[in-house]
C-alpha cells in the first residue's frame, strides 16, 4: 500500500459515492460521465490491488496478512458488480447502488491503510 | 432481463427500485461477512470458535437473502422473509449477547454490538429487509382469509 495513492482512492470514492446520491436525490439515473468516472476509479483501484499485492509477493508481511489478501481481491470485484446491477435497471436508485459499493471501496481502502503495518 | 414469471404483475418486484440498492447493500454484507467468517476460521479457529462460525453463519444468511431478494419470485420471497428474519433475530441476540457476556465473544462478528463496527447497518437492514418484503407482498383480493396459492 501506498499511503498517497490509498488516500488518493479514498478521496475519488467519496466523490463517486457523493455523485451517485445527488443523481438519486435529483431523481436520475447515471449518465454518461458518471458512469465513466466508476470505471476509472476501478482503474485505480486495480492498480492499487495489483501493487500491493507484489509487495506481499515480494515478503512483507502486514500484521494480519490473510485479511490483507481478502481485503486487496475483495475490493476489486465491487465496483463492476454495482456497475452491472446499477445498470440492468435504471432509475434514481442506480445511483444508489454505485453509491454503497463506491462507499464500500473507501472504507476497506481505508482498513488496508490501517492493517498495512509490518508485522 | 426478467425470465420469472411474476403471478402478480400489479406488485412491484423485491429485486424493483429501492430493492435494487437494498439488494446492493445485501450483496456487500454477504461480502464481508463470509469472506470474514472464512479467513477467521481458516487462520484462527482456535481462538473464537463460537464468534467465528457466527461470522460465516451470518454471512450465509445475507448471501441467502441477497439471492433471494435478487429473484423476488413467490418462493423467493418466502425464503427471504426467513432469511431477514434469522437476520434480525440474529444481530439482536449477538448484539446484546456480546454486550451482556463480552467473554462469550472475545472477537467481533458483523453482529457484535449490534453491528457497531458497521456503522449499525447490520440492525437496520433487517428491518428494511422486511417493510420491503411487506411493502412489495402480492396484494391480496381480501385481507385476511386469502386462499393459498396452489403452489406450497
Amino acid at each position: 500500500m501506498i499511503a498517497a495513492l490509498a488516500y488518493s482512492v479514498c478521496a475519488l470514492a467519496l466523490v463517486s459515492m457523493a455523485w451517485g446520491l445527488v443523481t438519486a436525490v435529483l431523481d436520475k439515473p447515471p449518465g454518461k460521465a458518471q458512469l465513466l468516472y466508476a470505471a476509472g476509479l476501478e482503474v485505480v483501484v486495480l492498480v492499487q490491488s495489483v501493487i500491493a499485492l507484489v509487495r506481499l509477493g515480494a515478503g512483507f508481511r502486514p500484521v494480519e496478512l490473510a485479511t490483507t489478501i481478502g481485503y486487496l481481491v475483495g475490493i476489486v470485484v465491487l465496483l463492476p458488480v454495482a456497475w452491472f446491477w446499477a445498470n440492468s435497471e435504471r432509475t434514481r436508485f442506480s445511483g444508489v447502488v454505485l453509491a454503497v459499493a463506491a462507499a464500500a471501496v473507501a472504507a476497506m481502502t481505508f482498513r488496508l491503510l490501517v492493517l498495512w503495518v509490518a508485522r | 432481463m426478467s425470465t420469472a414469471r411474476d403471478p402478480q404483475p400489479a406488485a412491484p418486484r423485491t429485486s424493483s427500485g429501492p430493492g435494487r440498492a437494498l439488494v446492493a447493500v445485501y450483496g456487500l454484507f454477504a461480502l464481508a461477512a463470509t469472506a470474514r467468517g472464512v479467513t477467521q476460521l481458516v487462520t484462527q479457529y482456535a481462538e473464537a470458535p463460537l464468534a467465528y462460525v457466527l461470522s460465516l453463519v451470518a454471512g450465509i444468511v445475507y448471501i441467502v437473502a441477497t439471492v433471494t431478494l435478487a429473484r423476488g419470485t413467490a418462493t423467493s420471497r418466502r425464503v427471504a422473509l426467513v432469511a431477514v428474519t434469522v437476520e434480525l433475530v440474529g444481530v439482536l441476540t449477538v448484539g446484546t449477547l456480546s454486550l451482556v457476556d463480552p467473554e462469550a465473544f472475545p472477537r467481533a462478528t458483523v453482529w457484535s454490538a449490534y453491528g457497531s463496527g458497521y456503522g449499525f447497518v447490520p440492525l437496520v437492514l433487517p428491518v428494511l429487509g422486511l417493510l420491503w418484503l411487506r411493502r412489495t407482498r402480492p396484494q391480496p383480493a381480501t385481507s385476511a382469509s386469502t386462499s393459498s396459492s396452489s403452489s406450497e
